[in-house]
């Protein structure tokens, strides 16, 4: 193989929106219940009921369109999309094919390639399909609605990336935005985020495209970049070999690492999309769209610069905190109560990122409240404990969320701060160490060190080492 | 007939329909469905160049809902008139292979 | 004195006064039922038991003050694409068969409120396609008038029920026609209103943009009074119009002076039969003598409708029907292989070949490549359609027009050739493409004494209008019934004569 070629690769982002209720029904969209617990003859496909729009999800759909740079359709509509499959109870999906509510956006992506912009071809709003389950047994599938009827908006980029890392980060900027916004908590693994990847290949210089495939089935950035590979390598082999690319829709199996074309005769593809008439069209108005535009909350890129301006953080700090929304409202809210934003961000950069990482946890997974950090940063501030007992105190509030205080007394980890009784263990050990005594006042400044440690080891810890080292010294020179 | 339908499309239309047809009724819906397609083909006689195509016939629009949860679970209605139902879930033949 | 012969109005008011109880009203319609079923077949579900224990419920809500409206304690037939809690909803198809709602019809419950009792469900044309209720899988419904004839369709069953005495007034659906022609056919008042008017929530869609629910009565105020009922804006269903003139009864005084009156010059061309010509323009003439104001006028793009309407319908329809699947309800096949064999058996059993005919259209015209010839297309028709009627009524407060071209066929004569019964719909049909409010009237028979309806169309809003017209035009006629009717009282009145004698 001598030729080089270059991998074009568009997405198709769905992400569940954080709706109470589904996009055309009351219906709640908790995750997981009992088969058909949340549904209704509309979400159910029942004879006779009809769709009415929730207005949340035009409001989310344009709050990521405006944070995504995108021309908003002002004037948008519902079309049916119709498909027999038995996961979409009325066989067609309502979506949006002819008037989308955004499109032409944009998102600026980093990678070690550089900066880059991906554009953004449109935004819909539609709703999600049921679950199946199969029974291996009974040769049947089960189906549950619950999720039928959650409203999604589908993101589709131009075929603006070249790689699985810009893929990779245009997926983490779209990620950041949505939980910004809190339109989508844009979990992967419970699906409420999930990527279909447009790939194609074609010879470094070529102008035209080469023949694309979809991919489905991507629940991890993981599968996304092996996938990615995967589909890379298959295409070339192809075009080496004199074989077309076939255009078509493949499902990847991760555990495998390959991907299987999902055709069948009986589906054409062929959607036969028209207005639906069940529903009105959404007109956007200038005002409508301003509200929208000023409870847009701070994104990423100005909290970023806020941290370092305003509590002096080191830009990669800054970056690490704000990565994920949830650390950067953990670490917002504990600097607010405590007021040493720089104590909480060291806190949450060292100590924080080296136990999710022992721990296998993604940082959105971090669930201690602010308040308890806080406590724990006022405990050293006032010196009741000594920071090595605050650093185990510190994994007991990561793994369990314990209140410092309390816990500190239960455990009986408060320092020491009797003098006297202080001064007792220090002249009982200089009494049994007159070796190290004679070594101090031969001018070997360790021995006191040595003191130092017996001391801290007798006491547990829980001494204040500073003054422990004062009074060792001044003992010693008496001695 | 200007229209003819043929056997490929007919077979095609079955399967966006989901319907099967036997050999005659594929034979009387060829039929039937070019004489409709003349008859509707009189449309072209029509200049409608600029004109808006008309889904709603009044110029309602934003009707909405708020986001609040007002349906409970009401599985065993849903279910009610399931043809085959298993643990809560409506059954139906193996979808993947 | 015959309690069925009484109009709803009639017999609401002899029930609060306590003339005539709700249940001796139930039985009545019930007997009559029985009697008339074999030969009119108007009903695919009756619900004796649950008829007379709403009756006995509503009874005593009236007698304790509960209810006092016009309607409660009236005998009502409900056609069978309204989907009604707990009773059996068909559509008159296979593939419903066994589909028993968990929920009720926003117009059903608006009826309910005020006090119905609900006798069951009445046969139409499989999913409302079809103009002769011979589509059915529940078998055909007769004319009252003739047996040998058929009463129109789709809400066939609705009208031949209202005209044999069955109940006192009933709800259809009209989605090109389906209210307004059988009324003619079968000689009772219907009311097809502007779009939006009454809820769609519950009615089984089949052209979603084009269908409305009405009422089908024995005389106009009978009509007016369900109307102004079960009018109401309704949340559920987003295309649902908030109207604050929905007092119709208001309008029950026959005012036409100075009506202007637009007679389209296209709608009495050839094609219409003369005897139902002569008897339109008669009905014009006892309008005019009134001191309404006629004139002929060119609506234009009437040929134009038909093809417009098969193709838009056509395409809702093979989008709404796809949900009836074997999967959550209604008709599944016995023995398939794999799902997509399953949905295939299921639908081509479960649905007679008029609806499949459809669907096949109406998948055609959406299909890829033909989108825009087609269905765009037909959208682009229907817009000028509707400007043509904005024209219209910016000179007539009214337009009239016949139902139909011809009475009541003989039966099994229309199914024969289908693009030749979708031509009879033309002067119904167009009202649909426009969203405007319809209506039909008596106005005479034909030479072999089958009912002749006049057709009187509204700008969107003015029903009141309508109504004013219709009373004039009722004034100068009065109500027939068909003699069957009467002789079917007639026969289980003596029957339960000859028993009490016996007792």
């Amino acid at each position: 193989m001598s030729k080089q070629y270059e991998t074009v690769i568009g997405l198709e982002v769905h992400v569940e929106l954080a709706t109470k209720t589904k996009i055309f029904c009351s219906c709640s969209t908790q995750f997981g219940g009992e088969p058909n617990t949340h549904t209704c003859p509309v979400c159910t496909g029942m004879p006779g009921s009809l769709p009415v729009l929730n207005k949340q999800v035009v409001e989310y759909a344009l709050a990521v369109g405006l944070a995504t740079n995108c021309q908003i359709n002002q004037y948008c509509k519902f079309d049916r999309k119709n498909y027999f499959y038995p996961d979409n109870p009325q066989n067609y999906q309502i979506s949006q094919l002819y008037l989308p509510i955004c499109h032409d956006g944009w998102v600026e992506i980093e990678t070690e390639a550089g900066k880059k912009k991906v554009r953004i071809h449109e935004i819909h709003m539609e709703e999600d399909a049921g679950k199946l389950i199969h029974d291996e047994w009974e040769d049947c599938s089960l189906v549950d609605f619950n999720r039928s009827g959650v409203p999604l908006i589908e993101i589709v980029s131009e075929a603006d990336m070249r790689s699985a890392d810009e893929v990779i980060a245009y997926l983490e900027k779209l990620r950041t935005t949505i939980q910004y916004l809190g339109a989508s908590d844009c979990k992967l693994q419970e699906g409420s985020m999930r990527a279909d990847v447009n790939l194609s290949v074609r010879e470094a210089g070529q102008e035209k495209f080469g023949t694309r495939t979809e991919m489905k089935n991507l629940n991890s950035f993981r599968a996304i970049a092996r996938a990615i590979e995967g589909e890379r390598e298959r295409q070339i082999d192809l075009l080496e070999s004199g074989e077309p690319v076939v255009q078509e829709t493949r499902r990847w199996d991760d555990a495998k690492g390959i991907s299987r074309a999902m055709r069948s005769k009986e589906d054409a593809q062929d959607y036969r999309y028209f207005p639906d008439p069940d529903l009105v069209p959404v007109v956007i108005s200038d005002e409508w769209l301003e509200k929208i535009r000023r409870a847009q909350p701070e994104m990423r890129e100005e909290k970023m610069a806020r941290y370092q301006e305003e509590f002096g953080l080191p830009a990669y700090d800054a970056q690490i905190l704000t990565g994920s929304k949830h650390l950067a409202d953990l670490f917002e809210a504990a600097a607010a109560i405590c007021g040493r934003p720089k104590e909480v961000s060291n806190w949450l950069m060292v100590e924080g990122m080296r136990l999710a990482k022992e721990l296998s946890m993604d940082v959105d997974e971090i669930s201690f409240s602010p308040e308890n950090l806080a406590a724990l940063i006022g405990l050293v501030e006032k010196n009741v404990i000594n920071r090595t007992v605050a650093k185990a105190v510190f994994e007991e509030i990561f793994k369990s969320d314990v209140d410092p205080e309390k816990y500190v007394e239960e455990k009986g980890l408060k320092m020491v701060s009797d003098q006297g009784r202080l001064r007792q263990v220090i002249e009982e050990i200089i009494a049994a160490n007159p070796q190290s005594v004679q070594d101090f006042k031969n001018g070997k400044e360790k021995a006191a060190g040595f003191i130092v440690g017996q001391t801290m080891r007798a006491m547990k810890g829980k001494a204040d080492p500073a003054a422990v080292n004062q009074l060792v010294k001044e003992l010693l020179s008496q001695a | 007939m200007a229209n003819k339908i043929s056997d490929e499309t007919i077979e095609y239309v079955g399967i966006l329909a989901k319907l099967e047809l036997s050999p005659e009724e594929k034979e009387d819906a060829k039929e039937d469905m070019a004489r409709m397609l003349d008859y509707i083909d009189k449309l072209n006689e029509l200049d409608t160049e600029g004109v808006e195509p008309m889904s709603h016939v009044f110029p309602v629009n934003n009707v909405f809902r708020e986001d609040v949860v007002e349906n409970g679970d009401d599985r065993e209605n849903i279910l009610a008139n399931a043809p085959e139902k298993r643990d809560g879930a409506f059954v139906v033949p193996r979808t993947v292979e | 004195m015959s309690i069925l012969t009484l109009t709803a109005v009639e017999l609401g008011e002899r029930i609060r006064a306590g003339e005539i109880t709700a249940q001796e009203a139930c039985a009545a319609a019930l007997a009559q039922i029985k009697a008339a079923e074999p030969k009119i077949n108007g009903f695919v579900t009756v619900d004796e038991e649950g008829a007379l224990k709403q009756a006995e419920k509503v009874q005593r809500q009236i007698e304790e003050g509960k209810l006092s409206g016009p309607l409660a304690g009236v005998p009502v037939g409900i056609k069978d694409n309204l989907c009604i809690k707990g009773m059996r909803t068909t559509c008159s198809s296979k593939i419903l068969s066994n589909f028993v709602p968990t929920y009720t019809a926003e117009a059903v419950v608006n009826l309910e409120k005020a006090g119905a009792v609900i006798l069951g469900k009445t046969n139409m044309d499989e999913f409302a396609m079809g103009s002769t209720t011979e589509t059915s899988a529940f078998g055909v419904t007769r004319n009252p008038w003739n047996l040998d004839h058929v009463p129109g369709g789709s809400s066939g069953g609705s009208c031949a029920a209202v005209a044999a005495n069955e109940c006192f007034y009933a709800l259809g659906s009209d989605t090109g026609g389906s209210i307004r022609q059988p009324s003619s056919f079968c000689g009772v008042v219907g009311i097809k209103p502007t779009y939006g008017t009454v809820s769609r929530y519950g009615l089984v869609a089949y052209g979603s943009s084009l269908d409305q629910v009405g009422p089908i009565a024995r005389n106009v105020r009978d009509c007016v009074t369900v109307l102004e009922t079960i009018s109401s804006h309704d949340a559920k269903d987003s295309t649902s119009v908030r109207r604050q003139d929905t007092d119709f009864t208001s309008a029950l005084s026959p005012e036409v002076k100075g009506l202007r009156i637009g007679i389209p010059r296209d709608y009495f061309k050839e094609g219409l039969n003369p005897e139902v010509k002569e008897a339109v323009l008669k009905a014009v003439k006892v309008l005019t003598d009134q001191g309404a104001v006629a004139e002929e006028f060119d609506l234009s793009l009437v040929d134009y409708a038909i093809p417009a309407y098969y193709v838009i319908a056509s395409a809702e329809a093979s989008s709404n029907l796809s949900r009836f699947d074997g999967v959550k309800y209604g008709y599944r096949a016995e023995e398939y292989n794999g799902l997509h064999d399953m949905y295939k058996k299921s639908r081509s059993q479960g649905f007679g070949p008029e609806v499949k005919r459809r669907i096949m259209l109406g998948s055609f015209v959406l299909s890829s490549g033909y989108y825009d010839a087609y269905y765009l297309k037909a959208l682009r028709t229907k817009a000028l359609i509707k400007q043509a009627f904005d024209q219209a009524f910016s000179r007539y407060d009214i337009i009239i027009a016949p139902a139909s071209p011809y009475t009541a066929p003989r039966l099994g004569e229309s199914l024969k050739d289908p693009l030749q019964m979708y031509l009879g719909d033309i002067y119904t049909i167009s009202v649909n493409l426009a969203g405007l409010p319809g209506m039909t009237v008596p106005c005479g028979q034909d030479s072999q004494g089958l009912p002749i309806g006049v057709q009187l169309i509204g700008d969107c809003f003015q029903e009141k209008k309508l109504i004013r017209a219709a009373c004039a035009l009722e004034e100068s006629r009065g109500y027939e019934s068909p003699a069957l009717a009467g002789e079917l009282e007639n026969s289980w009145n003596a029957e339960a004569g000859q028993k009490e004698a016996a007792v």
